[in-house]
């Protein structure tokens, strides 16, 4: 049997890693994919630039979680939250570059079966040019992010229905 | 007289923006602009060959895996090593998979809105969609219970004023010609090719070993483990059934929802067999080797090019003669800027010389792009499944040959209907048929290696550097969802010294060269009739024809907030954009 391809909750790094600051939420995603405290039977993804392609990875999840460098037009480093409501009402407008994160949230209220939880962390870039480091205001907030992820996870699992932990569903090979 | 600014042009993957030149209602010229920096050897130069691949992948948001096998076929061509049978079947499983799950995504999800008004589909009565469905396809998912389901969803969706999640539509526009019905039909398969994509791709999760991007491509090989015996390996009897019986799953899909959906659409589009004609010229480097890789007459998609419409001649193609000029593009070659230089000796100094933003108008007589000019023995060539499967309908391939000729029957058109943004439209879907059938064939090739314990999987006798030549180049070439794809390496001392990667969209997108010739897009836009200037639908139609992708690939979300298109009109009284009169309005 081989498994699906998405569990309940997903952690999905974005960005573009040989773009420099473009990549932290890659950056982050690979620090959690090494984290104990990830709770149990969350799967946590190098989303790359993937947009549309990672539909089949996150649509069956109730809960996804997007690090990513968002453009919130201030400091290099500076964290942003975005969730809910909010993050529909800019769908296609907020993705300058490309099909991004903005296109799958929204093709995913579409054709999504059940509702979504759908959070987005983010964090300022200064440089996003060729470069595969980040710059030192944005590597500076890098664990701030993982940080922030791990709180969000957490929360996610208090509020878990019943207070049991989330559904384990291991990721294919 | 008026000038149509595109930026920038939506349901694309990466940053494109068009500006067309608009003469009583038909397009006069046009100019394509990629505004993005591509530059990767400054990413690899000075790293191990071996590992060029894994930074590769990243030059394209979308089509990650293109970019890791081009590269690991450069220095394979480099180092004169021969794949297994077994590495070569799993490339070919993995890139049709891949060029499959491409098509459906560019037709439903990116091109299909060109075509397909979602306004529209509110209006349809679900009964006579029913009807329409089982007249033309025999896929199940057709009553009209269910079509009503669909239309309560959309009906939501636009209530609570959220359709912009289809991007950007122009919804009412007088372009649109399909029914309410067909309409209806259309975004239905829309949310059924995101089902079917979402089981179709496992075939990657399996044998590409970390998801989403594939981790198993190797310098010689594949890291695959393959064995009967062991429960364990990646590719073992059970996983075997499991990918044949995926991959069988996209023979109906697309043979009762795909072909008949784009023949359908096509009826009520006929003036679009000839539109967006473009250059005629046409190359493909060869896709999915039967034997050996230098084997090239034994592709399943031959190599060739075809000049002027010509289906009667295949000339060979031989990368000696790719060049790249910058006469248009913003970047200085050491030796002028009016030389074209071959990938090999490719230079990446960038220059911007354009406007300062915000502008109106990019300075198109002088430089105007971020992407090279890419020309083969000084031709503007298009590249792109169209040009595949001419390439090989004009070689005589024969499964080719006879899909072609049966869909061109159906369409009661002759061939030169494909020189048209249709023709892209038609054969990008053709291809999804050809490879979908192909597929299972590779896959029961795999199965019969292990079971007669053919097992290599890797070449490792080049794997240690110290068996390299001190210097070493090559060539590496993938018929990549969107066209041909080159990647060319130099390596010395057992690093890169260089490294350059021509991408389809560079082909296809380019801007002129020193004597004027347009790229593709800027071929296939002249003539184009605009009913609207402020709603340019008959520009993206043929633009997103080529399935862009310029994602090399800035992504960063803005939360602020940008205008999609951003449109600009001038009249002539502001700026004479035509003839001899544009060299005084530009400094």
């Amino acid at each position: 049997m081989i498994d699906s391809l998405s569990s309940d909750t997903v952690v999905v790094g974005v960005g573009n890693t040989i773009l420099s600051d473009d990549g932290v939420g890659v950056h982050a995603a690979r620090l959690l994919q090494s984290d104990a405290r990830v709770p149990a039977g969350v799967t946590i993804l190098d989303g790359g630039t993937l947009g549309l392609d990672l539909v089949p990875y996150v649509s069956d999840a109730s809960r996804i979680l997007f690090l990513d460098a968002v453009n919130s037009g201030s400091a290099p480093g500076t964290r942003v939250r975005m969730t809910g409501k909010g993050l529909l009402g800019l769908s296609g407008g907020w993705s300058v570059h490309q099909l991004g994160v903005a296109n799958l949230i929204a093709v995913l209220a579409l054709a999504s079966t059940k509702p979504q939880d759908i959070v987005v962390l983010g964090v300022q870039p200064a440089i996003t040019d060729w470069g595969t480091s980040l710059t030192s205001a944005v590597e500076a907030s890098l664990p701030q992010l993982v940080e922030a992820a791990l709180a969000q996870l957490r929360q996610w699992q208090e509020s878990a229905h019943d207070g049991l932990p989330l559904a384990k569903s291991p990721c294919t090979p | 007289m008026a000038r149509i600014v595109v930026d920038p042009v939506t349901r694309i993957e990466g940053h494109l923006r068009i500006e067309a030149q608009v003469d009583g209602g038909m397009v006069s010229d046009a100019w394509s602009s990629g505004t993005m920096f591509r530059g990767i050897e400054l990413i690899l130069r000075g790293r191990d060959p071996r590992e060029a691949w894994i930074w590769a992948q990243r030059i394209c948001g979308v089509c990650t895996m293109v970019h890791a096998l081009a590269s690991v076929s450069a220095v394979e061509d480099a180092l004169s090593i021969e794949v297994p049978d077994n590495a070569r079947l799993i490339r070919n499983i993995i890139a049709a998979t891949q060029t499959i799950q491409d098509h459906v995504i560019h037709f439903y999800h990116l091109h299909a809105l060109d075509w397909v008004d979602v306004v529209s589909s509110l209006k349809a009565d679900p009964a006579a969609t029913s009807k329409l469905a089982q007249s033309i396809s025999d896929w199940p998912l057709s009553s009209t219970q269910y079509f009503k389901g669909v239309q309560d969803r959309i009906r939501t969706l636009a209530e609570s004023k959220q359709l912009s999640l289809f991007g950007a539509g122009y919804w009412g526009h007088p372009a649109y010609h399909l029914p309410p019905e067909a309409n209806l039909m259309a975004v239905a398969h829309y949310l059924e090719a995101l089902t079917f994509q979402r089981e179709f791709i496992r075939i990657h999760a399996v044998l590409g070993g970390k998801n989403p991007h594939l981790q198993t491509f190797l310098v010689g090989g594949m890291a695959t483990a393959m064995d009967p015996n062991e429960p364990g390996a990646t590719i073992n009897p059970e996983r075997m059934d499991f990918l044949v019986q995926v991959a069988k799953s996209a023979q109906p899909f697309v043979s009762q929802v795909y072909i008949p959906d784009v023949l359908a659409i096509a009826g009520f589009y006929r003036d679009w067999f000839g539109r967006g004609e473009g250059l005629g010229n046409f190359m493909s480097y060869g896709g999915y080797p039967q034997g050996s890789v230098h084997d090239y007459a034994a592709y399943f998609l031959p190599r060739g090019i075809i000049l002027n419409r010509d289906l009667s001649k295949v000339y060979p193609v031989d990368p000696g003669n790719i060049t790249e000029y910058v006469a248009h593009s913003w970047y200085q070659y050491s030796r002028g800027n009016q030389v074209g230089l071959n990938p090999y000796e490719g230079e990446t100094n960038p220059k911007y010389t354009g406007p300062k933003p915000p502008y109106e108008f990019l300075e198109v007589d002088q430089k105007y792009s971020w992407l090279k000019a890419p020309r083969y023995d000084n031709k503007a060539i298009e590249v792109g499944p169209l040009a595949r499967l001419l390439v090989a309908y004009a070689s005589g391939q024969p499964d080719v040959k006879a899909l072609i000729d049966t869909t061109l029957a159906k369409l009661n058109s002759p061939p030169a209907a494909l020189f048209s943004t249709l023709g892209r439209v038609a054969a990008r879907a053709l291809e999804t048929q050809l490879l979908a059938d192909r597929l299972v064939g590779w896959l029961e090739q795999l199965r019969n290696n292990m079971a007669t314990g053919k097992l290599s999987i890797f070449n490792g006798e080049k794997w240690d550097p110290s068996s390299w030549p001190q210097t070493a180049r090559g060539f590496g070439f993938f018929e990549a969802p969107r066209g041909s794809l080159g990647h060319w390496v130099e390596i010395e001392n057992q690093a890169i010294k260089n490294y350059q990667a021509v991408v389809p969209s560079t082909w296809n997108a380019g801007p002129r060269d020193p004597s004027g010739q347009r790229g593709a897009y800027e071929a296939a836009l002249i003539k184009t009739p605009i009913a609207e200037p402020e709603r340019p639908l008959e520009i993206l139609r043929t633009v997103h024809s080529f399935d862009p992708c310029l994602a090399c690939a800035v992504h960063v979300v803005d939360a602020r907030g940008r205008p999609i298109p951003v449109l600009k009109q001038e009249d002539e009284a502001v700026r004479f954009l035509g003839g001899s009169e544009r060299s005084e309005t530009t400094k």
